[in-house]
């Protein structure tokens, strides 16, 4: 069974764009945790959670990706001793696991996000954990599952923040938006990646939409300095 | 009917106030500008002072109020703080 379908070419900005996409995952959930530590809100709170559980969900396909992609020395090597099939399950234990860590911390991320911020994580979360436990063991064998249920969880969080944006008109939601199209834009992509370049493509437009939520956050950044300024112009008015 | 500001709204626009009139304010332009009554803004200039966000001076018998550059960064950060919660709707 092929575990991955990055072609060769195109391993090491596989690695760096799941790197890229970590530090802005980081980088969101340190401001997420900022406004619940300044404002107390729980949505706050629970916002972090749902991006840090996507921000393991890199790690754990880094952690995955990096021996796969660049060990392969180690994996030939121990064809030759007498020990080889037990490395070599033990080795497919690794991949299995993180990639199946690297797919449960997606969609329970995706599902924590889907939820907030107006409703809260209930009792049925546990039930929903427990379905998303099922659907990543059963991506293993037919990898698409997990890509319909991230589409079709990133779809809902596309309708909730559009809804946001219509109701509010902020700026820096339609960009939120733009980032979750281009998310759900990939994940779709994904659902034909047996193909090599349709694999690129999707990781292609998946970095889209990470640089679309950098931007979001510089904005956030540049917006909150620019009220410092207003203030302080006001006081040679 | 507008909703109640919370401890952190109150003193972020106590510091918007200090901030647009210049850096430094007299302590009852403060009061009426951030629409407190004399108890509350007492204990929030206390709770201010000892976090270093602002600094009491008295300057040509007048009692004024300066914010600090601690009191500024706490202001820009609470801006992206409160711009991050819009755009995520929260």
């Amino acid at each position: 069974m092929k575990i991955v379908f990055t072609p060769d070419w195109f391993l090491t900005s596989d690695v760096f764009i799941n790197i890229f996409s970590l530090i802005v995952l980081i980088f969101i959930t340190s401001l997420a945790f900022k406004s619940y530590k300044m404002s107390e809100k729980k949505s706050a709170l629970c916002l972090g959670f749902g991006f840090l559980l996507i921000a393991l969900a890199e790690i754990a396909t880094i952690i995955t990706k990096l021996p796969l992609y660049y060990d392969v020395g180690t994996i030939s090597q121990i064809g030759s001793t007498i020990i080889n099939s037990d490395i070599v399950s033990t080795i497919d234990i690794f991949y299995y696991i993180g990639f199946f860590l690297s797919r449960f911390f997606t969609l329970l991320g995706l599902y924590v996000l889907y939820k907030l911020p107006a409703e809260r994580i209930g009792g049925e979360f546990f039930l929903y954990v427990y379905f998303i436990t099922i659907i990543s063991m059963l991506s293993q064998p037919f990898y698409f599952i997990h890509h319909i249920t991230a589409l079709i969880l990133l779809v809902f969080i596309i309708n909730k923040y559009a809804k946001i944006y219509l109701k509010e008109k902020a700026r820096n939601t339609k960009t939120l938006v733009i980032a979750f199209v281009f998310l759900a834009i990939g994940q779709w992509i994904f659902l034909f990646s047996k193909l090599s370049a349709i694999y690129v493509l999707g990781q292609l437009v998946q970095l889209a939409g990470y640089i679309t939520l950098l931007m979001l956050i510089i904005k956030i950044i540049q917006d909150g300095k620019k009220e410092k300024q207003s203030g302080n112009r006001s006081r040679h008015a | 009917m507008e909703r109640k500001r919370n401890r952190v709204e109150i003193v972020h626009d106590m510091l918007r106030i200090i901030q647009e009139r210049g850096g430094r304010i007299k302590k009852t332009h403060l009061m009426y500008k951030a629409n407190l009554s004399h108890k509350q803004m007492t204990t929030y200039l206390v709770d201010l002072i000892k976090n270093g966000l602002i600094q009491d001076k008295k300057a040509e018998d007048k009692n004024l109020i300066l914010i600090t550059e601690k009191g500024r960064d706490f202001f820009v950060k609470y801006a992206q703080v409160r711009e991050f919660e819009k755009a995520f709707g929260l």
